[in-house]
């Protein structure tokens, strides 16, 4: 019996030990960066990374996403006479929920597990000791420049996904299923706020600084997972985690900032 | 192969104690190495060779004792004393430790960079000086991946002495490497050390690079030093450990054909 | 580190004292190309160079190169055994003409 609560107890401790060391990353990592001299370009090329590859993705998921929002909507509204709304409910889906919170998940997929698996590999071959080695502080220059271009691209990449996105709700509302044009747009200026928006904005830069922070505290601190990660296993072990521990968390900020704006 | 050295001792390691959690690696080490010297640390597997570097490094926390270089106290803790001291280090880690994402070129730049305005001319002649000292002149543009075994440790010592340092070390240099591959790095190594009166402590298993570079060789065991000395002391020690080592005997086990059966046999539930 | 540049018949003469590391090593680059601005053969005396690094060397590597390009010769004079054994390790001693006093170098070039 005493061994069940110690072994959860060890299990509690090292649970704190992982958020602690996480903690410090982000506060290590954003004040060493805020020292000059400043590396921007190591910020543009992240934002490269980043946002510009993400693009296509978020292009592709963003048309898809309103194509199947208007669909349902339309059919929906229709029943209580009030298709002139699909519009105005298309875009509130895309700015307020599905934008930042689907653009979030498309790039934890494509750039998060690959700054994970990145920077986990760095570790593993001795490349983070060689930068400490070199009085280089890995904070600042691997990992800083991640988590800024994070919180500037998501922004930006949720901004592209909801245009996307009301454009694929045009392309099924108004070519489709032959809604005015004229109602389409209307409704949309009509209905949309700026509360809305800044919903939306607020949560796009908390998951673009949630993600990039999980995704390399998980890959910086591989080697202090116990359940010995070294190796193309425990690559992708702790790859797998970053992303399933980082889209929880994308979901359960939607949640706690909706819940706080509304 | 005595090299005359200055006395002052660059390295000076006291009642080191180090180890992982509960389990002590390290059972107070003492060693000093002097400038200009050449130093060969080898040991057994868990003897404490890589936490010994590791600690030297400041990568690693220690339990107890003390480590200075450069005549600064240094250890895992001190992130500012630490920096100014590791401008002066090199480091040649075992497997290369370049970056995967820059070209060779930009790999050995990395610390100019970083660390002075030197104008982008002078950076580039440097690093084909470099390059050229290590024989791989004309490789400044291939990245890490497209580079063998040999080339990339070559590439890595080209990126440790880049600063020109006071201090410099290697991890395993002939680990992977074929045996002429594996000399001419140990020629480069004595050359380096013979024109620029670095300090240098080389951690490895291979005898014969061991016995050929040294100027003297520090032999741990399970933890602890057994012995310093020159390559001639080293040769005529008493210890048998030593001799062991030197003969490559392979270390006995005591054969109890009931406990051998036993450990054959046993089923696990 | 000083340096002081003067000009001795159809030579100039770019005097360095003390030793070269990476925080000096600008200014030596700069008083080299400086020194070839002034239409001349250049000669470094390293006399009083006791230490020089590897992007002092660099920097007189891009001096060598520079007065090449104007047809300019460049030479080293004075060189210490300290600065030698770093020539020597990177090979450049093959590469920089090297006198031990001015008249030698002026002869050279004739």
């Amino acid at each position: 019996m005493i061994k069940y609560v110690e072994r959860f107890g060890d299990y509690v401790l090292y649970v704190l030990e992982q958020v602690g060391w996480m903690a410090t990353l982000l506060f290590k990592s954003l004040y060493a960066f805020a020292k000059p001299p400043y590396d921007l370009f190591a910020v543009v090329r992240q934002i490269h990374f980043i946002g510009a590859r993400s693009l296509f993705v978020i292009l592709v998921a963003g048309g898809f996403t309103g194509m199947v929002l208007a669909l349902q909507f339309y059919n929906t509204l229709e029943r209580f006479g009030s298709i002139d709304l699909l519009g105005s409910a298309t875009a509130l889906a895309l700015v307020r929920e599905l934008g930042p919170v689907l653009a979030a998940l498309m790039v934890i997929g494509r750039a998060g597990s690959a700054m994970c698996a990145e920077i986990g590999i760095m570790r593993i071959s001795e490349q983070i000791d060689a930068l400490e080695c070199m009085a280089i502080d890995p904070y600042r220059f691997l990992i800083a420049p991640k988590i800024i271009a994070g919180i500037i691209s998501m922004p930006l990449l949720t901004s592209v996904f909801n245009v996307m996105g009301i454009l694929g709700g045009y392309l099924v509302g108004v070519l489709i299923f032959g809604l005015s044009e004229g109602a389409y747009f209307d409704s949309m200026y009509a209905g949309v706020e700026w509360n809305d928006v800044e919903m939306g904005l607020y949560k796009s830069l908390l998951f673009g600084l949630t993600l990039t922070w999980i995704a390399t505290a998980k890959g910086y601190f591989l080697h202090l997972d116990r359940r010995g990660a070294y190796g193309a296993e425990g690559v992708s072990r702790t790859t797998t985690d970053a992303v399933v521990l980082s889209s929880i968390t994308v979901l359960f900020g939607d949640y706690l900032i909706g819940a706080l704006m509304l | 192969m005595t090299q005359a050295t200055s006395g002052n001792a660059v390295i000076e390691v006291e009642n080191l104690v180090a180890g992982y959690g509960d389990r002590t690696v390290l059972n107070g080490i003492t060693l000093s190495v002097d400038s200009g010297e050449i130093r060969v640390i080898m040991g057994g597997s868990g003897s404490g060779k890589t936490t010994l570097l590791r600690s030297l490094l400041g990568l690693k926390e220690i339990a107890a004792g003390s480590i200075h270089l450069l005549g600064k106290k240094f250890h895992y803790g001190y992130p500012k004393h630490m920096s100014e001291v590791r401008r002066q280090m090199g480091v040649a880690f075992q497997g290369g430790a370049l970056f995967g994402s820059m070209t060779v070129g930009e790999n050995i730049r990395l610390p100019l960079r970083e660390h002075t305005r030197l104008d982008e001319n002078t950076m580039r002649i440097m690093t084909r000086i470099k390059l050229e000292l290590v024989n791989l002149a004309g490789f400044e543009d291939l990245m890490p991946s497209e580079l063998s075994g040999g080339m990339i440790k070559r590439a890595a010592l080209a990126r440790a002495i880049i600063l020109d340092p006071k201090l410099l070390f290697f991890d395993e240099p002939s680990a992977g490497l074929d045996p002429i591959t594996s000399a001419e790095l140990d020629e480069l190594i004595l050359r380096v050390r013979d024109a620029t009166k670095t300090t240098i402590v080389v951690v490895t298993h291979e005898l014969e690079s061991a016995l050929k570079i040294a100027d003297r060789i520090t032999v741990l065991g399970k933890g602890e030093v057994l012995m310093t000395g020159t390559v001639e002391e080293i040769r005529n020690s008493d210890d048998s450990r030593i001799q062991d080592m030197l003969n490559r005997r392979p270390r006995e086990e005591d054969q109890d054909p009931e406990e051998y059966l036993r450990r054959l046999t046993t089923m696990q539930h | 580190m000083e340096s002081q540049t003067h000009k001795e018949g159809s030579n100039t003469i770019l005097t360095l004292s003390g030793e070269i590391d990476f925080h000096v090593s600008p200014k030596v680059r700069e008083a080299v190309l400086a020194g070839l601005d002034e239409g001349q053969n250049l000669l470094v005396d390293l006399s009083g160079v006791s230490y020089i690094d590897s992007s002092g060397i660099a920097s007189l590597v891009e001096g060598f190169q520079h007065a090449k390009g104007k047809s300019l010769s460049f030479a080293l004079l004075g060189v210490r055994d300290g600065v030698m054994s770093v020539l020597k390790l990177t090979r450049l001693d093959k590469v920089f003409p090297m006198f031990d006093s001015v008249e030698a170098a002026t002869a050279a070039n004739k």
